[in-house]
């Protein structure tokens, strides 16, 4: 290229024809498809610092995803959602169907984490931790193992079908299904006890619903990552359609430096960049191969973007390759582009009044939460009034009420409980006092009170049973109403 | 037509999650009775069930909207 070559400017016509739109022969005049037909994206395989963030977030999570259902806690498993029994391990804690108010903690702490750290770094969520994310990228990395990167793949499968070619796409699906399966079985295993899943698969005994659900878990896993792909976070995804919500000119996303770019175009390397007129974009399309979207970056943000960072990547490379600097595309923000701010000037603006809020309430809910489950009594009291009879006399005169309490018993010890009743002078209780729960069971107990004849006026009285755990060292107090007939 | 479908079953299966979550959080199948007889299930079998009559009933919604959601074009010359 001459040092003498005019500036090439890239001029895009902007006019709309007013002539009216011919539909193509044979089609329906009236119905015109507003929805593109859908491409295979063949994303090429990339490498850098992003790229590696995200394959050590696929290894942490995975290695916990994979691994916890296997970790021993005492005699059971360390987490078991057990849905057979209505009961929740987790490590040291059992919770109850009564305890739901710890699931929606973990709900409203979830949301706020998605909001805080999209008000940050935009969709960090989708790029590095999403399932949909995770298992493309293992799906991929197996698909890139068989029949290797975007080129090869792209002609094979141009090319007819060879033993060659059904060898290869023979051995990938068997690696996807293998491990879909894998997955489902896991997944599973989170709901009923792992062990005794693995014997029925071991047994080939398909009989249970645990079986059918981590086939149903794998299909869905297989389908979503092998071939849905970017079609879920671009159609299916509602996150990717509100998180625009959580975004401001602060918030740092995936850019692309237009002014240092434009006008694109390709250049000899020994060419002085000072007088060809050109930006640093040297129109290789890398960035457009890698995206996992199938979308052009250096159209500014769109919502198909998942922040995966790949086209960081891959851009850097090219920079250090044609030694211009890092940077055309990289994580900035909408305010620092326009006004050309220095990282440390950027990262000032990352705490802002949304960014404060969100974090407040996220650390709000968290102690809070914290607090709860440390205060947490481990056992659970319900009284019920006997339906059989509001009141009786019993023997000696005495006015008898009958109660029936369930006693639950949330720690892993069996536990004795003493009960007592206050509210009505000389009420006592008649019946067993002392009831002993075996550990995470239950137990129904008939309870009578006794109260001297005329030791109350007629009517309804409130009282209050008191139920003593010794060895816990905690007690409960439950309200009940004592009846006096007239 | 495929991504209709998509967005009908997608988020229908979303809240079928959230349903089947809230539900049975709170209601214990062992204590279900249909017309006035327990039900001999087990409990992994209604939760199953539940799921699929929740992600039915609001398919079923959302494929209704899809159609309300129809210009009268679309209505006029279907396909």
């Amino acid at each position: 290229m001459s040092e003498s070559k005019p500036p090439v400017k890239k001029v895009i016509p902007l006019t709309v024809s007013t002539a009216p739109i011919e539909p193509p022969p044979g089609a329906d005049p009236e119905l015109v498809s507003l929805y593109q037909a859908h491409k295979k994206i063949y994303p090429r395989s990339v490498s850098g610092l992003f790229s590696r963030w995200r394959w050590l977030l696929v290894w942490l999570t995975q290695i916990i995803f994979y691994g916890l259902p296997w970790l021993e806690w005492g005699q059971r498993q360390a987490v078991l959602f057990d849905l057979e029994a209505r009961r929740f391990y987790i490590f040291g804690l059992v919770l109850y169907p009564q305890d739901f108010i710890y699931l929606t903690g973990i709900l409203v702490i979830a949301a706020y984490s998605l909001f805080l750290f999209t008000a940050v770094a935009g969709r960090l969520w989708c790029g590095y931790a999403c399932p949909q994310t995770v298992y493309t990228e293992m799906f991929l990395w197996l698909e890139k193992l068989a029949e290797g990167d975007r080129s090869m793949r792209m002609r094979r499968d141009a090319a007819p079908w060879t033993l060659e070619k059904f060898a290869r796409k023979a051995w990938k699906q068997a690696m996807w299904i293998a491990l879909a399966l894998w997955t489902g079985f896991t997944f599973v295993g989170y709901f009923t006890p792992i062990q005794v899943l693995a014997g029925e698969f071991a047994r080939w005994d398909l009989g249970s619903w645990e079986i059918f659900w981590s086939f149903f878990y794998a299909f869905a896993t297989y389908g979503n990552a092998g071939f849905m792909r970017e079609q879920v976070c671009k159609y299916m995804c509602p996150y990717a359609r509100f998180q625009s919500a959580m975004f401001d000119k602060d918030t740092l996303v995936v850019t692309y430096d237009r002014e240092r770019g434009e006008p694109r175009g390709a250049r000899s390397k020994k060419a002085d960049l000072s007088t060809l007129g050109l930006g640093s974009c040297v129109d290789c399309s890398l960035c457009v191969q890698v995206c996992p979207t199938g979308i052009d970056i250096r159209n500014g943000l769109q919502y198909e973007c998942i922040g995966c960072g790949a086209c960081i990547d891959v851009c850097d490379t090219v920079m250090d390759k044609v030694g211009y600097p890092r940077g055309l595309v990289k994580y900035s923000t909408e305010h620092a582009l326009e006004q050309h701010w220095t990282k440390q000037q950027t990262l000032r603006h990352v705490l802002r009044p949304r960014v404060l809020i969100y974090s407040g309430i996220l650390g709000v809910v968290v102690v809070a939460m914290a607090i709860s489950l440390a205060l947490r009594i481990p056992f659970k009291v319900d009284v019920v009034r006997d339906r059989g009879s509001l009141a009786r006399i019993a023997e000696g005169g005495k006015i008898e009420n009958v109660f029936r309490i369930q006693v639950m018993n949330a720690s892993e010890q069996t536990q004795n409980f003493h009960l007592s009743v206050e509210g009505l002078p000389n009420l006592e209780v008649a019946s067993e006092k002392d009831i002993s729960v075996e550990s995470t069971q239950s137990r129904w107990v008939a309870v009578r009170l006794q109260l001297p004849y005329e030791g109350a006026p007629p009517g309804s009285h409130t009282i209050h049973f008191k139920i003593d755990a010794k060895d816990l060292g905690k007690s409960v107090s439950e309200k009940a109403v004592f009846i006096v007939p007239r | 037509m495929k991504q209709k479908l998509m967005w009908i079953a997608w988020p229908s299966f979303l809240m079928a999650a959230v349903l089947e979550l809230l539900v049975f959080a709170v209601v214990d199948p062992e204590s279900l009775h249909w017309f006035g007889q327990p039900i001999e299930m087990s409990r992994q079998a209604v939760y199953t069930l539940g799921f699929f009559v929740f992600w039915l009933a609001v398919s079923i919604a959302g494929a209704l909207t899809m159609l309300l959601a129809m210009s009268p074009q679309e209505v006029n010359h279907p396909l």
